[in-house]
């Protein structure tokens, strides 16, 4: 594999919770590199703290202490793409007004900024969906909005928490396709976090095992496996069998 | 019992009940000296006073004074109590500032303020509209504010994540996002507001239709009572159906049944 350029590196980044009556010590020492345009997933446990992790990442919750360095400077509120895992689009807006919202609240036209964003909706694959409400798409397609709209903030960091995690089992396999897809023609640095080993190593260039409270970075994997992967695979199968044996247990 | 004989009964139960009430009035209704009308003289009544003025003015004018009255009110109360809802709900120093002032003067139910507003404002128009006022006021705050204070932080953090800053973040996500539960403060507030013209009415009026349940009462006239009584719930009825509708085309993503 060619050197690649670290786009995000994070040092010893911990997070505690004081609460009333206890701590909490959710995350201790994280310490990782995010390469630039690698599909970087990082694979816990429910509840260890991944999802806390991607906050700290985008800016919306601080460390307790650690430092976050982007190669490229930390990017400003808006100018890092982000998908939830319960889609977290706006209700009241159509299709087209959630993937324009990021261009639309940075006071791009409104001529300009839906172009822009009908690329990244047929991007997904949803033309002719553009004035549909949120309230009205599949769980799947609910999610391929929230990629557009995260890809239609033009960053090059794309931070995916458990993007697939609501949806069924044949949706969730698809949509793991999808993303590939639309990453090969569309490269950005993904950090991708499941608590799926099948999903981790179907999608990511490298895996990063986190353990469970308070979270660390157990183990690195390197996934070389060619794709598009199969689940069947005897390598993949190997290569599962062993992260699982790792993991701690979700309690 | 088949399914299809199940369905049955929940045609004719209602039936059967609206006409056990039908039978329970007649049957309560008779005797010379009975203070019940019949449903048969309170319809005469009803259509009596279509046609009929009582203190010069047919019942859909009394109906229509007393609507008045709610829907200046309500104009009134829709703008501030969105305004103050949005800040109790919104801006932390302004809950802990008006918080607690709003806290102590909304338990006390609009109707205790008649014979206050009465002396303030007289027995004009003004009196009954700032009663209304208070009363659909109330709902409306609390709704915003409680709407604005539980909204799903994902929405929030979506927004963040986007690159809304304050104002971007009140305008173009929380205030849209309450817009469901202003309406329902809209409806309650509706319902409140109708109830209190009629009580303010009951007190000092000229027209409108708690003027008419008055004039029933000082002259004994139970079936001009019971008319007006039957017309204030379906009036209310009909507002809040218009509302329900109204809400269905403002907030699709909410109360639409469509798929």
């Amino acid at each position: 594999m060619a050197v690649l350029k670290n786009k995000i590196s994070l040092k010893n980044v911990s997070k505690t919770y004081y609460l009333k009556d206890r701590t909490v010590e959710v995350l201790k020492d994280i310490t990782l590199d995010v390469k630039e345009n690698e599909f970087l997933v990082l694979l816990g446990p429910g509840q260890c703290g991944k999802t806390v992790l991607l906050n700290i990442i985008a800016d919306l919750e601080k460390a307790t202490s650690g430092e976050i360095i982007f190669a490229d400077g930390r990017p400003k509120m808006g100018d890092l793409g982000m998908v939830f895992q319960k889609y977290a689009l706006f209700p009241w807006k159509t299709v087209m007004g959630n993937v324009e919202m990021n261009q639309k609240l940075k006071g791009v036209d409104k001529a300009t900024r839906q172009a822009k964003a009908q690329e990244y909706i047929n991007l997904v694959g949803l033309q002719g969906f553009e004035k549909a409400i949120p309230k009205q798409l599949s769980g799947g397609m609910k999610q391929r909005v929230g990629i557009a709209r995260a890809y239609a903030s033009e960053s090059d960091i794309m931070l995916m928490d458990e993007p697939f995690g609501a949806l069924d089992a044949q949706t969730r396999y698809s949509m793991e396709d999808e993303i590939i897809k639309i990453w090969e023609k569309n490269k950005r640095t993904i950090v991708f976090v499941t608590n799926n080993v099948e999903e981790a190593l179907y999608l990511g260039d490298r895996i990063m095992l986190l353990a469970s409270r308070p979270s660390y970075v157990k183990k690195e994997y390197i996934v070389d496996l060619p794709r598009p992967r199969s689940y069947t695979d005897k390598a993949f199968l190997e290569m599962r069998n062993e992260i699982v044996a790792n993991t701690d247990l979700d309690i | 019992m088949n399914s299809s004989e199940v369905k049955k009964w929940y045609y004719i139960l209602p039936v059967l009940s609206i006409g056990m009430f039908f039978a329970a009035w007649i049957f309560l209704s008779q005797g010379a000296d009975t203070m019940i009308p019949t449903p048969y003289a309170t319809l005469q009544r009803f259509l009596d006073i279509c046609v009929n003025p009582i203190s010069e003015a047919t019942l859909i004018v009394h109906i229509w004074a007393s609507l008045k009255r709610v829907l200046i009110a309500f104009f009134f109360a829709i703008v501030l109590g969105v305004f103050l809802g949005v800040g109790l709900g919104w801006s932390k120093a302004f809950d802990s500032f008006l918080g607690p002032v709003f806290e102590i003067l909304r338990p006390i139910p609009p109707i205790a303020w008649i014979p206050l507003v009465i002396l303030w404002c007289g027995i004009g128009e003004l009196p009954k509209v700032v009663i209304v006022f208070i009363g659909s006021f109330v709902p409306i705050v609390l709704n915003t504010c409680s709407g604005i204070k539980e909204i799903d932080p994902l929405l929030i953090n979506a927004g963040l994540v986007l690159g809304a800053n304050r104002r971007q973040l009140l305008f173009e996500i929380t205030l849209p996002a309450t817009v469901p539960a202003i309406l329902a403060g809209i409806r309650t507030a509706l319902s409140s507001g109708w109830m209190c013209v009629v009580a303010a009415e009951m007190i000092v009026a000229k027209q409108g239709v708690g003027f008419l349940i008055v004039r029933g009462q000082e002259s004994g006239d139970t079936a001009l009572i019971l008319a007006c009584m039957l017309v204030i719930g379906v009036v209310n009825l009909l507002l809040s159906t218009i509302l329900v509708k109204l809400e269905g085309v403002l907030c699709p993503w909410q109360f639409s049944k469509t798929k």
